[in-house]
């Protein structure tokens, strides 16, 4: 967003042919620039300066002989097992969450770019409904639902289905939660995607006699392919920063990195901890922005 | 349309509505409660209709001060700043409160002393609250273990921490408790481990006494404890994110024994959330961590002989009794105080003692311990 606001500011590199365009120009990119001049100074004033300060912070060590700059804090949080293995398992699941949502997001994405009528509509609605459900009542739900007893074990022992272990405080527990959390965003994004893959490249394609499967591995994919990124990196950095649904539905340990901070920071009372894992977790994020700003930006072409 | 000279003789009105009632000779109280809903409820709905029956021409007033600022402990400064300029602090009664601050507010003579002052019912209170002549306890909690009696048999109840574990090692899975920094229930339950591997004293752990080397050496002989027990708890070893959650383990049959807050069990099994053959207990040989709640009242209180008569009602049987029923707490009184039926109910859980455990450094360096030693599967 923020990226489209800049850049929509920024003047057009081709010279002017004439002095009197040349200042209709500069008058608009000052309107521009005025326009963005608060949204950028809430910015900078509320959010990049103390990040900046806090990620100061973190390298500096205070000793009786004074202040001095090293990596020490992040020496000690990788050297402990536990905050490694905390950090590991958040990757590990929002990887695995990510490419289960983006599996799932595509086939409902195709679907609705082929399918119509009211199977469709239905599908539609009950893909987005998660976008109006708050992750705290999402994670009651199925903790009432996935949890030991529930309704789905219940179901499976209706049908003489035994011997079901509740995913409920086990890694698999918040990985239904992010996917269920998570579908809406890369369905929307899909859909607009495939919306502008050409009805008659595919009927094209279909007289030429491809296959569903040569049609969605030449036309769709490919033409789709930004769409899929830019929805990969929006569920990494949803996903990796969660805090409710691994916190209701995960184990005690390993934690996701969000959990890890809230507790270090609010129970251990160790703020100078919460801020270098908070850091660590901005690196971590920070690869997959930097992919999701590029590919924004480059979208102007 | 209202005109405007209407709008405001309606104004006038209604502003004088409240001072007519006012106006009314009834003595007013200022109450101030820093507790939860379950407690604000009590004081509204049952505290308060009772003492006016009982005590024409008084009532008082609710004040609640949770999470505004910092709570009563605002007001007490205020009531302090009141005694030293004699001024009215606008306070007779704290629903809870300890008197220990503001620093030097006992010494300054804020507080009554319950101990040299006109409340007959005082004499009932239970001695195992004692604490500052200043504090009246009127209500306690306790964290105890419930069970399912249609699945435990009499027998196999655990009378012991020991028994406990003998117990969830038989059957495996079926013992849950909370992880201990995210509810009382499960804090407690990890303090009576930390209790039972140092000779079963809570003396030892005091506010004032942390040490970083003796919390590894004493903590680490309850990690080994705790870790043998690992295995045998619900899930391998999976300790759900608070009291409630594991509450509702035992709710839906998942697991058939868990710690628990003595007044949410007590609530939930009345409401019916918890099935009716839960039952609770308490280990005989040391408790389990738990507290009272202790009133005060500053000694420049405007209405003195009334929040002495609140001090006295709150005391009697007819509150205590509300006590136990409507939110599930323990008397403030001693167990035979209150009618014989109510006491045969509940007498698996009537405490012997109630054993504290300081919050601050050792809390936290517990429940540190506990994250990394106990609920991980890494090598330790």
């Amino acid at each position: 967003m923020t990226t489209d606001v800049f850049e929509s500011a920024v003047p057009p590199s081709v010279a002017p042919p004439r002095s009197r365009r040349l200042s209709k120009r500069f008058g608009e990119a000052a309107a521009g620039y005025a326009l963005v001049a608060a949204p950028a100074a809430v910015l900078f004033g509320l959010i990049l300066s103390p990040a900046v300060l806090a990620v100061i912070d973190t390298f500096t060590i205070v000793t009786p002989a004074g202040r001095t700059f090293g990596l020490d804090r992040y020496a000690a949080f990788f050297a402990d097992g536990y905050s490694r293995a905390n950090f590991i398992y958040t990757l590990n699941q929002t990887i695995l969450a990510t490419s289960a949502t983006l599996v799932v997001s595509f086939a409902i994405a195709v679907f609705l770019r082929f399918g119509s009528g009211r199977v469709a509509r239905t599908v539609q609605a009950l893909a987005l409904f998660p976008l109006f459900v708050p992750a705290i009542v999402a994670a009651y739900a199925l903790t009432r639902f996935l949890g030991p007893n529930g309704l789905f074990q219940i179901l499976l022992e209706q049908v003489g289905i035994r011997g079901f272990v509740s995913p409920y405080l086990t890694p698999v527990g918040p990985f239904i939660g992010f996917v269920w959390e998570a579908i809406p965003l890369p369905v929307l994004i899909l859909t607009a995607g495939f919306a502008q893959v050409s009805s008659h490249a595919v009927e094209a394609a279909r007289d030429l006699g491809a296959g569903p499967l040569r049609i969605l591995h030449e036309i769709l994919i490919p033409q789709a392919k930004r769409s899929l990124l830019v929805a990969f990196s929006l569920c990494f950095l949803g996903i990796f920063g969660s805090f409710t649904i691994p916190y209701a539905l995960g184990p005690a340990a390993p934690e996701m990195m969000g959990v890890f901070m809230q507790r270090t920071y609010g129970q251990l009372l160790k703020p100078d901890e919460a801020q270098v894992q908070a850091v660590i977790c901005f690196m971590a994020c920070a690869v997959v922005g930097f992919l999701y700003v590029r590919l924004v930006a480059t979208s102007k072409g | 349309m209202t005109t405007r000279r209407q709008f405001l003789a309606g104004a006038a009105v209604a502003a004088m509505a409240p001072s007519v009632a006012f106006a009314q000779s009834r003595t007013v109280l200022d109450v101030y409660i820093d507790g939860d809903t379950n407690i604000q409820d009590l004081w509204n709905n049952v505290v308060k209709p009772a003492f006016e029956k009982a005590n024409p021409g008084l009532t008082f007033n609710v004040t609640v001060t949770r999470g505004v600022g910092a709570g009563n402990g605002t007001i007490a400064e205020r009531a302090l700043a009141a005694l030293e300029v004699k001024a009215d602090p606008k306070v007779d009664f704290f629903e809870e409160y300890d008197p220990r601050r503001p620093a030097g507010s006992i010494d300054k003579g804020l507080w009554v002393d319950f101990t040299k002052s006109s409340i007959p019912n005082a004499s009932m209170i239970n001695p195992a609250s004692k604490d500052l002549a200043q504090r009246l306890a009127y209500r306690g909690s306790q964290v105890l273990i419930a069970y399912d009696s249609a699945k435990v048999a009499d027998k196999d109840v655990p009378r012991t921490f020991a028994d406990l574990v003998k117990w969830a090692k038989a059957n495996p899975g079926r013992f849950a408790y909370g992880r201990p920094d995210k509810g009382g229930s499960g804090r407690n339950f990890v303090v009576r481990a930390v209790h039972e591997a140092n000779g079963k004293d809570p003396s030892i752990f005091r506010a004032d006494n942390f040490d970083a080397k003796l919390a590894d050496e004493r903590f680490g002989k309850a990690w080994a404890l705790l870790r043998d027990l690992h295995p045998a708890i619900y899930g391998n070893g999976a300790y759900p994110p608070g009291n409630t959650p594991t509450l509702q383990l035992l709710a839906n049959g998942a697991v058939d024994m868990i710690s628990a807050w003595s007044d949410q069990a007590l609530q939930a099994i009345n409401q019916g959330v918890l099935p009716k053959t839960v039952k609770v207990v308490q280990f005989q040989d040391l408790a389990l961590c738990g507290g009272f709640a202790y009133s005060a009242i500053p000694t420049n209180a405007k209405n003195m002989d009334g929040a002495l008569k609140l001090a006295n009602f709150i005391l009697s049987k007819e509150i205590q009794t509300a006590v136990v029923k409507e939110i599930g707490g323990f008397p403030g009184v001693s167990w035979e105080n209150l009618p014989a039926d109510l006491r045969s109910a509940y007498i698996d859980i009537i405490p012997i003692s109630i054993p504290s455990f300081p919050s601050g450094e050792w809390n936290q360096a517990m429940n540190a311990g506990w994250y990394k030693n106990v609920a991980t599967n890494l090598a330790p």
